[in-house]
């Protein structure tokens, strides 16, 4: 840590690498930013920070050139004129991390490292040799990344999601840059990767780049950059120096006024209850022989290192997959759950950890995605009901805050209000049991408060709640026990009023059987 | 909620008090088939305007557009669920000579059955390989369109099948009803039936769903599987009716009915603005889609275009459609998030 506060605490020096002027983004009905001034400069790290739907994204893009500005500029020096595509951003030295990294599964894990290689349209001869995907350099890289125990020869397709993205950040290595966005990189990483992303992040300032970080994390925000810009509502807000600022400071800034903290979770009375839930002994994927209760009204937490079998186990109590072997009784009955139908027609629900695969349909809009779950409750003989439909998803909106209306499409609005909208559809089928997994992945603070506060009105009304995340710090606010699970084994099991972040890490990652 | 006062403000929304004139505006900017059908309409009065326009003509096309119109629907919902089926001519043509030649063909009604039957059963038999075995729709059709058109050269080894009772089912096909053929007025109720279907049961909203994203629908709890089965069993049954209206138009099963119909439903359907992966299309664009094959066809033979360089026009037609298709999503993509590349 004292090292980390020794670079925030650098002044931005060098030259500029960027320049936005009045930029300025509108999509059909939403302005996503309105009017932005930015300058980034060679050696410094600026994080980009914002509630849901504040612009912070669209920015990312718009230097990426992945998207074009309605108005206004972004020159990138040495570049004679502004950014109009993808392919002149690349020219002019802009590298952009996407939040989902850009993976082939069918290649090799050395071939992905040296993707890039293969788009450089400069040279087109057909003879030309194609990289050593098996170098010297090619493994170094890799190593210098953290994942030096990965063949260079393996599929790409097997990594983990952690690992995947280390993967794509690999590239940062083997290309010229001048710029490096990191949309949201570390949303999919877990804990143990983020230093391995620090030092990528340390070595490419030494080297002159300007990166730009877009994250909802404060603490790796602090822990990485030296300029803090603050975008609400498509506008900046506030830039300010890292060292002279703190969590609670940017937090007010990102939401317009002070986040009240969020109060611990009534007392669930579970003596004497039959527990929603009953698994014993269950073995399927990563998942190694574990038994776990669920009392109504009650909020157990699942926390584990990426791999773990956290999330198997999520999987498998909501038929997502099928138990190996084992037991699972719902409300005292003995269940076989052998698909999501199953176990929606027990009445458990499932927040998937991939919004975008698994969470809602991308050619829906807002309305059809809430009732996709319940549709046939609001229908007729197969016929829908179609003014009732309207009518129940205008109140959605208005009871989850979503933004945007019930004919905008899901796959328009940020994560956070995206993931309002998959909240809002499992909830309309009324379950006892609500299995999330990471539900709070890549959502910012102002949303995030917004789900916690979901959560624990579930738990009042008396729904069993069963949350799996890789944020020790989340589930420690959120939970009424804690389950920590290593090596697809529930190894330990903790109260959140005698534990901290550390026992939980510590056990997640050593705990002896 | 109470947790309001610990929220931003939430954005204003604009969309939502849209004038129903700028609403139709919006709609107008996405139909380009619509634009191509009365381009070619104009052409069309332009060019042999008096004969296009006649009654005997009309009625000749409407009559041409009905069997494939029908074949068309049932390649859309297929398509919308991001499947293909290219044996709907093979299946066509077994359908239309088994009807006329088994029993021997004594009556209207039987061979309706026996030819929603064939189809129905060559669509449970795709549908079931797809859905349940998972196996590629484009393979899967692939080898029921070879195979049922052998089915349909050994059953009558290559002569036409006229059924018994031909002349009934060649005045059914001339009958008109309040001008209106018989077979245009079965092909409007199917178009209504699958547009209400789409557009307003559960069925349709899952059909969407399946095609758009199969992950979501599957751990929403939406039955994929029975859902895709029962889509193409529905493909079949169209595609059997579409074989009994074939009996009713030419009086008999020819080996060749339906040959390359498969090309053209496609065609119509992506020309009608669907996208081929699924989850998006529509009755309306399809029914277009339709039309704009049809007036085509109809216009080059009344210009006495040979019949060889007609064929070249309807698949540079093809190429122009699918090429005014992209430009349009190009515009639409800028709003999407870049997709990760995967395949």
């Amino acid at each position: 840590m004292q090292q980390i506060e020794e670079v925030a605490g650098q002044l931005p020096r060098g030259e500029i690498a960027f320049r936005a002027e009045g930029v300025k983004k509108h999509y059909p009905g939403v302005r996503a930013l309105d009017g932005v001034d930015l300058e980034g400069y060679a050696g410094e790290v600026v994080a980009v920070c914002g509630a849901n739907g504040a612009g912070k994204s669209t920015f990312a893009k718009l230097l990426a050139g992945v998207d074009t500005p309605t108005d206004g500029e972004i020159r990138v020096t040495g570049y004679p004129h502004a950014i109009r595509n993808a392919a002149e951003a690349e020219q002019a030295g802009v590298l952009m991390m996407h939040q989902e990294p850009l993976i082939i599964d069918d290649f090799t894990v050395g071939e992905n490292v040296w993707l890039y290689k293969l788009r450089q349209g400069r040279d087109i001869r057909p003879w030309a040799t194609k990289v050593d995907t098996n170098s010297e350099e090619t493994r170094r890289v890799l190593r210098d990344i953290g994942l030096g125990h990965l063949r260079t020869s393996q599929l790409a397709r097997d990594l983990g999601p952690g690992q995947r993205q280390m993967l794509s950040l690999s590239r940062a290595l083997v290309t010229d840059h001048k710029i490096m966005i990191l949309d949201e990189t570390t949303a999919s990483t877990s804990e143990e990767h983020f230093n391995d992303i620090l030092d990528l992040v340390k070595r490419e300032k030494a080297a002159g780049t300007c990166i730009m970080f877009v994250s909802h994390r404060l603490n790796e925000v602090f822990a990485m950059s030296d300029r803090i810009v603050v975008l609400r509502n498509g506008r900046l807000v506030d830039v300010v120096a890292a060292a002279d600022s703190d969590p609670d400071h940017i937090t007010t800034l990102m939401i317009g006024e002070a986040l009240k903290a969020l109060a611990r979770p009534a007392p669930a009375q579970t003596e004497g209850k039959t527990p929603v839930i009953s698994v014993r002994d269950v073995y399927g994927g990563a998942a190694r022989g574990v038994s776990l209760d669920v009392a109504p009204g009650e909020i157990v937490g699942l926390y584990g290192l990426v791999g773990s079998g956290r999330s198997s186990v999520a999987r498998t109590i909501t038929g997502q997959r099928s138990a190996a072997s084992g037991t699972i009784a719902v409300q005292g009955e003995a269940v076989h759950l052998t698909s999501p139908r199953a176990a929606l027609s027990k009445r458990i629900a499932y927040l998937t950890e991939d919004r975008r695969l698994e969470g809602f349909v991308k050619d829906f809009d807002n309305g059809e995605n809430m009732t996709l779950v319940v549709l046939p409750r609001m229908a007729k003989a197969g016929v829908v009901d179609a003014p009732r439909e309207k009518s129940r998803v205008r109140e959605l909106i208005q009871e989850f805050q979503v933004k945007g209306g019930p004919k905008t499409f899901t796959r328009t609005l940020s994560g956070g209000n995206q993931q309002k909208v998959v909240v809002a559809k499992w909830l309309e089928a009324d379950p006892d049991l609500v299995v999330l997994d990471e539900p709070t992945k890549g959502i910012d603070v102002g949303a995030r408060a917004n789900i916690y506060e979901t959560i624990h009105a579930l738990a009042a009304r008396g729904k069993a709640v069963l949350v799996v995340s890789s944020e020790a710090e989340e589930l420690l606010s959120l939970c009424h026990r804690i389950l920590v699970m290593r090596n697809g084994r529930i190894v330990k099991e903790f109260d959140p009023e005698h534990a901290d972040t550390d026992d939980l890490i510590r056990t997640a990652l050593t705990h002896q059987d | 909620m109470t947790s309001s006062n610990t929220l931003p403000p939430v954005h204003q929304y604009e969309e939502e008090e849209y004038s129903r004139g700028r609403a139709i505006a919006n709609w107008l900017k996405g139909q380009y088939a619509l634009y191509i059908l009365v381009a070619i309409l104009l052409v069309a009065t332009i060019t042999k305007g008096a004969v296009f326009w006649s009654g005997t003509n009309l009625t000749n096309l409407l009559l041409q557009m009905s069997i494939i119109g029908v074949v068309t629907l049932a390649e859309l919902i297929v398509v919308l669920t991001g499947g293909i089926d290219i044996s709907v001519g093979s299946a066509l043509g077994l359908a239309a000579v088994l009807a006329a030649g088994l029993f021997g063909g004594p009556s209207v009604l039987l061979a309706l059955v026996v030819a929603l039957a064939v189809g129905g059963v060559v669509g449970a038999v795709n549908g079931w390989l797809v859905a349940f075995r998972g196996l590629e729709p484009f393979i899967v059709t692939l080898g029921m369109l070879a195979l049922a058109r052998g089915l349909v050269y050994a059953y009558g080894n290559g002569i036409p099948i006229t059924p018994k009772a031909a002349g009934t089912f060649s005045d059914l096909g001339q009958t008109t009803i309040l001008g209106l053929p018989v077979l245009a007025i079965i092909w409007l109720v199917m178009v209504l039936l699958i547009g209400f279907l789409l557009s307003r049961t559960v069925w349709g909203r899952r059909v969407y769903a399946v095609g758009s994203n199969k992950e979501a629908a599957q751990s929403s709890g939406i039955p994929v599987r029975a859902t895709l089965w029962s889509v193409y069993i529905l493909a079949g049954l169209l595609v059997g009716l579409g074989g009994w209206m074939f009996l009713c138009r030419f009086g008999s099963g020819t080996s060749t009915a339906g040959n390359l119909l498969e090309l053209e439903a496609i065609a119509a359907v992506v020309i009608g603005g669907a996208r081929l992966s699924g989850g998006y299309g529509t009755v309306f664009g399809t029914v277009v889609g339709t039309i704009i094959f049809a007036v085509i066809a109809n216009l080059l033979s009344l210009l006495n275009v040979s019949t060889f360089l007609q064929d070249a026009f309807r698949g540079a037609l093809i190429l122009v459609a699918v090429t005014l298709a992209t430009v349009q999503l190009k515009r639409k993509k800028t709003i999407d998030s870049p997709q990760p590349a995967t395949k």
